[in-house]
């Protein structure tokens, strides 16, 4: 009999010394009942509703099935759901029979974050119920998100200028080079400019003797310019080939590559910040020519300003094309944007609390986004470290794998 | 033979104790090379294997990298399994082996197989084995800071980059030559680069491209050695210096001539000293820092080789610019000297008292220190043993020694010789006057009186032996946190035994020569005065007495199911480590920013020393973390600087959760620093369950995975659930158009090959400042690079000279990615992990494999796999049900071979139960939790009742069968033994009373274990001395009724 107990002892403490691994885990999770069509379920009374969020193939939106007794009611209610959403905003829904179940009137917006009521009228009695549900939604406490380096600003109206970068090079445009040449064949007797010399129009360059009447004249310089080119001297004969070539580089082409990628947001008129030689220009896009050749790029071409003469043609540059630039009601700081599962949201502050807001985004440039949905103008949102708001959400899913 | 042994140690007892020199000689030698250290090594046999792959996302190095080195290791002697990891820039594969094998083995297995591969590998990627250290290797950290304001000799600041240097190449190689030292690893700062960054549009300008910058830079940037000549006699070396040393030298480095005019690297890019793409980096107090970490050599001793790198730090001191400042922030020597403080004072405490106890009850100085002798010599050779078998010393293997049991043999032979000796000079005295016995009576006289008891003192030290049993055929992390506290209390009893076989007897026999007082002392007499009628009374009532005791064993067996339960205790290491997880995703700086919010945090707690952090990767990846994890090491002050001493460590550990709880952002999972480390190498399924899938594509085992959770959601009893989170990395995918690349005549590699050397930059070679060497890379400026935007813009140079965007060719895209990829035994897998609450394990594990088998259709190709802790469970459970009832019948066998009878065998078992009853009532008592611990205080127990039962029974049968009258048989032999038995008991909880009382380091390993002798000594002294004689008395009245 002894024998019996000690053996039973030692293999009660056994069991019980191993017994740790089955208990390892505290603490135990609170589950929501849930309907048998996946809402939650409201009893009051006699009276059961059970409410759900639908979106399965549809925009999100309640439905509902109520019971009296057990049995469906499928008329003569009225049913009421109000959301109050973090910043005060307010949801209502009022509720309609379709074949098997109360349906809400209208989309439940997304984030589905909010205090919810309930009222149900039926057979003249009203019951009402009321919970928080949120998701998305954490609080910080003031002194710890400025610790954080958490900073807020106001959305509002913006302004969004896009830009392209796009590389060509400085051409002269032919009726800025002149080619001069003798008017007749001749001697040339006298030569009045030296190459590099500052002409204007109308200057003396060149005295000729025509051979045929023999006498001279004066060869012009048909614009202002710099005498780029000089292929006379002196007692030599005038042929018919060019003399002199003039160049006017007061102004400059920058003939810049639009590649097809880019082609459909670039129009004449637009604004370019030209920039050569560390120096930066702003100018307009005169015109859009199709290259000569196979080439798959359209030139884009912008005069630029050469008074200092410091910019030569054949010159890389580097031109900044703004493609869009308007004026937006509403534009959110692009430090704001996170992602969040499918979505890129900001989020907006609301004394110490800080929700998700899913954006429905427009044009945007390096700095501004355009928004177009998902956010009021006057909502205060995380600009500065909004990676921590998003860090702090989704941080129960983090985990260490090694 | 055992009384042959005996008759020769009596009688050759001076070669005997000559014998002892030997063993203390070999005791102390041994003690020199005793691995010792904090807590037991549960790190199974491993190879980590890392290739580092820069700019590899996890995609590329598993299928490039990880694939090849796994298949290379197929089929390995001795291989257990093998996982990996594939992350951004690093392939990890962890080679294990099985249990028993040797690490320099295995090493030499996998890099003979690692050899073969290389040119499997892309051109660049090399596989390195990690260093050969386990769990326990990282025994020393220290942080280089720059003091306030300091600058270089040239008036640069000290930043986190001058602070890398000087840790590279002035601390580290000073410190790597510390013998036991196999690696000094380092983590944060930077690593000084030399920075060529182009203009695109410079580029575009000269017509040079990437790629002519890069092979300009690297064919002109070495020396070269062109032999020698000899001119007159002399030999003259010939060479031709070209290596480039100095950014000016760089900058006027030619790319090629355009229209005559040479293009230099100055035309068309910035050169600068720049910044690595570091995957890791490290903080301290709030500030970002360099921090080196030490790793100990497998199978060193840990505290010597931590001592020898702090001196070694102190040396490095001098030679380190002004402004450094260099400081030790976790030294391994500290937890093993406290640990070591622990033992040994509970160790020389508990010997003081024992001999104390000897000396007051035997009334005999000599004999009391002969008793006490075996515990210093035991000591020695546990020792000895430990040290052929292997097993270090910590808190686990020295936690459960306590000499008063292993003196018990000891202290019984010793005081039967007294007694005996006594007697006989008595006896002597009454016949011829003098009372001192001739030399060869004496001897005979100690021999018999040794005989007479070292039977069932050799059968109880047996029975403890074998009671450990089922300690040994526990396996796994448990086996290994066990194994050597078994091993050593067994050596430790085994020695006692051998010494009091040969030892004991000769020292009595040359020792105790004098005149032995025959007169008992005082204790001895008032306790006898008081036993004899209260053990007539027992006799008396004996139904009520035995009813009594079967009532408190039951009434103790339901308290026992009434206490909590741990298995594996947790040593206390002083320190505190915890790890910070952020999501996936979380770019480094961004994590450092969080780390030095959340360090001013914990620093803010007056307990708090300092505070030191690991983000990421470190340059040796030991532990490859993502740059959104980091482990936090949290330096405690010394107790007494505490605002409030008494607060324990869990309540200060509580506190830390709840403030680093408001910090946004942060997860954690706080742990201590060993322990954390040992759950990085392990690495196993650390829930109650855990489900593999197993198969090819990712999105598909994610889905088998997210099936598999739904499923276990549904099932009663789950808890916990979670899915191996596997994605979430965002990834700038840059999608190759490859119509539009041939319509310029690029291939997808030269696009490819630009985007790599414009964002993570391409090595084009080394500057060498004297013996330091730093890579010379060419990278787009910092403000392109980063803008994703400016990016589409990027132009590429086409064959012809012209130019084409990056938009024009390639689709950028954003999308999420794998941020890492597991594998398994050369397979990918996705873990589901579920604990288990208010069921039982088995049935739940069947359950869910029933569930999944019918509900989630896997396609083909693919496989679960159900690991996690409830294997162990599972086959500890099996084996201890086969082990345990084992050990029951051995020791039955036993027990009837010192009796030859069945009856008393079981009689002498009813002292079991009721000594277990004495320390679940203490267990109670003091409110600790059944553990092992605990339960190897139980085992110690049931040795000790069976060898009192035993002794004690061996003496009243004796006396029964000479004298004839079963009652004055059963009352004299108690009499008798009743010294004998208050001394064991007194001296094995005597013994242990410092530890219970501890609460230094280890003494959670060693308070359950001395609560539960103590306890358990007091019931067990009482049954024995009460209940085993009623008992007897009664069982054999029929026999004298016979008679």
């Amino acid at each position: 009999m002894q024998f019996i107990k000690q053996l039973l002892l030692v293999m009660g403490f056994v069991c019980l010394a191993s017994s740790p691994l089955q208990a390892a885990g505290k603490g135990q999770e609170q589950v929501d009942s849930k309907g048998p069509h996946g809402g939650k379920i409201l009893e009051q009374g006699n009276v059961t509703v059970e409410l759900a969020i639908f979106e399965q193939g549809v925009p999100p939106e309640y439905r509902a099935w109520v019971t009296l007794d057990g049995k469906p009611v499928t008329g003569d209610l009225q049913l009421a759901v109000e959301l109050t959403r973090l910043g005060g905003q307010v949801d209502n829904f009022t509720f309609v029979w379709q074949d098997n179940y109360w349906q809400g009137d209208g989309v439940v917006t997304e984030p589905h974050s909010f205090d919810v009521a309930v009222i149900l009228t039926l057979g003249g009695k009203t019951y009402q119920w009321g919970w928080e549900s949120y998701e998305g939604r954490i609080s910080i406490a003031p002194d710890i998100a400025s610790a954080a380096g958490i900073k807020t600003a106001v959305a509002g109206p913006g302004a969004i200028s896009r830009k392209i970068t796009t590389y060509g090079v400085l051409t002269a445009a032919p009726e800025q080079v002149a080619r001069v040449g003798a008017r007749f064949p001749g001697l040339v007797t006298q030569v009045n400019v030296q190459l590099g010399d500052r002409v204007a129009q109308g200057d003396v360059l060149a005295e000729v003797e025509s051979n045929e009447s023999l006498k001279k004249y004066s060869l012009r310089a048909p614009i202002t310019g710099v005498v780029i080119a000089r292929l006379v001297n002196s007692g030599e004969m005038a042929g018919e080939e060019a003399l002199y070539s003039i160049a006017n580089l007061d102004s400059l082409w920058a003939e810049l590559k639009v590649f097809p990628g880019q082609r459909a947001d670039v129009r004449a008129g637009q604004t370019v910040s030209v920039t050569a030689q560390g120096l930066e220009q702003l100018g307009t896009i005169q015109h859009l020519l199709p290259t000569p050749g196979n080439s798959p790029y359209t030139l884009a071409r912008v005069k630029i300003d050469n008074p200092e003469g410091f910019l030569s043609p054949g010159l890389m540059v580097a031109g900044d094309i703004v493609v869009d630039e308007v004026v937006v009601p509403l534009v959110v700081d692009n430090r704001a944007l996170q992602s969040f599962r499918d979505w890129t949201v900001v989020f907006i502050q609301v004394d110490d609390s800080y929700e998700i807001r899913p954006l429905e985004l427009g044009r945007s440039d390096g700095a501004f986004t355009e928004v177009l949905g998902g956010l009021q103008a006057g909502d205060r949102y995380v600009v500065e470290n909004s990676y921590l708001i998003k860090a702090d959400i989704e941080k129960s899913g983090a985990s260490h794998d090694h | 033979m055992i009384n042959a042994i005996l008759r020769l140690s009596v009688e050759r007892r001076f070669l005997i104790l000559s014998l002892i020199l030997v063993l203390v000689g070999v005791g102390v030698w041994s003690f020199q090379r005793l691995p010792i250290d904090a807590v037991p090594d549960i790190t199974n046999v491993q190879v980590q294997i890392n290739t580092e792959a820069p700019g590899y996302s996890p995609l590329e190095a598993e299928q490039r990298i990880t694939f090849a080195v796994e298949t290379a290791l197929y089929g390995l002697p001795n291989l257990a399994y093998t996982r990996s990891l594939s992350r951004y820039g690093l392939s990890q594969v962890t080679v294990v082996f099985k249990e028993g094998t040797d690490i320099y083995f295995a090493r030499n297995l996998v890099n003979e197989r690692l050899g073969a591969i290389k040119s499997a590998l892309p051109p660049g990627m090399e596989p390195k084995m990690g260093p050969i250290a386990t769990g326990l290797g990282e025994i020393f950290m220290y942080t280089v800071e720059a003091e306030e304001g300091a600058t270089l000799a040239d008036g640069t600041p000290l930043d986190a980059m001058a602070l890398r240097e000087i840790q590279d190449w002035i601390i580290r190689p000073q410190l790597a030559q510390v013998p036991g030292v196999i690696e000094i690893n380092t983590i944060g700062g930077y690593d000084k680069q030399y920075h060529v960054t182009p203009s695109p549009q410079r580029l575009l300008a000269f017509g040079v491209s990437m790629d002519e910058l890069a092979s300009a830079l690297r064919a002109n940037n070495s020396n070269r050695g062109a032999g020698y000549i000899e001119r007159n006699g002399q030999q003259l070396l010939v060479r031709s210096p070209g290596q480039l040393a100095s950014i000016a030298e760089i900058e006027q480095v030619v790319i090629g001539n355009r229209h005559g005019a040479p293009v230099k690297i100055a035309d068309v890019a910035d050169v600068a000293i720049g910044k690595e793409l570091r995957t890791g980096a490290a903080t301290r107090d709030g500030t970002e820092t360099v921090l080196g970490t030490a790793m100990m050599l497998v199978g060193e001793n840990s505290r010597t080789v931590a001592r020898a790198v702090a001196s070694k730090l102190e040396a490095v001191k001098p030679s380190l610019p002004p402004g450094v400042r260099l400081e030790a922030v976790y030294d391994r020597t500290t937890l093993v000297d406290k640990a070591i403080a622990t033992v040994e004072k509970n160790l020389l405490e508990g010997a003081l008292l024992v001999i104390v106890v000897l000396f007051a009850l035997l009334g005999n100085l000599r004999a009391a220190l002969i008793t006490a002798a075996v515990i210093p010599l035991s000591m020695l050779a546990t020792i000895t043993g430990m040290v052929q078998a292997g097993v270090s010393a910590n808190l686990m293997s020295l936690g459960a020694l306590d000499f008063g049991l292993i003196v018990d043999g000891a202290v019984i032979i010793v005081e039967n010789c007294i007694r005996r000796l006594a007697q006989a000079q008595h006896v002597q005295a009454h016949n011829h006057g003098d009372g001192l016995l001739p030399l060869k009576e004496r001897l005979q006289l100690v021999y018999e009186a040794t005989a007479e008891v070292i039977r069932p003192s050799l059968f109880g030290v047996a029975i403890i032996t074998v009671v450990y049993l089922p300690i040994f055929s526990l396996t796994g992390v448990e086996g290994k946190m066990f194994h050597p506290m078994a091993a050593t209390v067994v050596m430790a009893l085994l020695a006692a035994m051998v010494l009091s076989l040969t030892v004991v007897p000769a020292a009595v026999a040359v020792f105790l020569r004098g005149r032995i007082s025959e007169k008992e002392s005082p204790i001895i007499q008032g306790a006898k005065s008081l036993y004899r009628p209260a053990l007539l009374a027992a006799m008396k009532f004996r139904w009520l007495v035995l009813s009594g005791a079967t009532a408190l064993v039951v009434v103790c067996l339901l308290l026992a199911t009434t206490l909590g339960s741990e298995f594996i205790p947790q040593l206390d290491e002083g320190d505190i480590a915890l790890h910070a997880l952020r999501i996936p995703g979380t770019g480094l700086e961004q994590s450092i920013a969080m780390q030095e919010q959340l360090e001013m945090r914990i620093k803010a707690f007056p307990e708090v020393d300092k505070v030191v952090a690991k983000i990421g990767t470190p340059e040796v990846a030991t532990d490859p973390m993502p740059p959104s994890v980091a482990d936090n090491f949290v330096m405690l002050k010394p107790r007494d600087q505490w605002p409030d001493p008494s607060k324990t460590r869990a309540e200060l550990v509580v506190e830390m959760e709840a403030a680093v709880e408001e910090i946004p952002g942060n997860k954690y999972e706080f742990t201590q620093p060993i322990e954390m480390r040992f759950n990085e190498l392990i690495s196993g399924v650390r829930a109650d369950l855990g489900i593999k899938v197993f198969g090819d594509d990712l999105d598909q085992l994610f889905a088998a995975a997210n099936d598999i959770q739904a499923v276990l959601e549904s099932v009663e009893g789950a808890a916990d659930i979670g899915v191996e989170q596997v994605t979430g990395l965002p990834m700038l995918s840059v999608h190759p158009r490859r119509m539009a690349l041939s319509r310029y005549g690029l291939n997808v590699e030269d696009l490819q090959d630009l985007v790599a050397a414009s964002i993570g930059g391409e090595n084009v070679g080394m500057v060498y400042e004297g013996d330091r060497r730093f890579e010379l890379v060419v990278r787009l400026p910092e403000n392109l690079r980063r803008n994703t935007d400016s990016l589409a813009h990027l132009p590429i140079s086409l064959p012809d000279g012209g130019y084409v965007p990056l938009s024009e060719v390639a689709t950028l895209e954003l999308a999420p990615a794998p941020n890492q990829i597991s594998r398994e035994n050369g397979k990918r897998r996705v873990v589901v992990t579920a604990n288990v609450r208010n069921r039982d394990l088995g049935g739940f594990v069947e359950e869910v494999k029933t569930r999944i088998a019918s509900q989630v259709e896997l396609p083909p190709g693919y496989w679960l796999d159900y690991g996690g802790t409830f294997e162990q469970l599972e086959s500890a459970s099996q084996r201890l049900m086969i082990v345990v009832p084992m050990t029951l019948a051995i020791i039955i066998g036993l027990v009837i071979m010192a009796f030859g009878s069945l009856k008393d065998a079981l009689i002498i078992f009813t002292g079991v139960p009721l000594a277990l009853t004495g320390g679940v009532i203490s267990l109670w008592l003091r409110d600790m939790p059944l553990s092992i611990s605990a339960g190897v205080g139980f085992i110690a127990l049931s040795g000790v009742a069976v060898l009192n039962g035993l002794v004690m029974l061996a003496f009243i049968r004796d006396l029964w069968h000479e004298q004839g009258d079963l009652m004055t048989a059963v009352v004299e032999g108690a009499l008798i033994r009743l010294r004998p038995v208050l001394m064991t008991a007194l001296v094995a909880s005597l013994g242990f009373v410092p530890m219970a009382l501890n609460i230094g380091t280890g003494a959670e390993v060693q308070r359950p274990l001395a609560t539960v002798v103590i306890g358990g000594i007091i019931s067990s002294t009482l049954l024995t001395l009460f209940v085993l004689p009623v008992l007897y008395a009664l069982m054999h009245r029929k026999e004298v009724n016979v008679g």
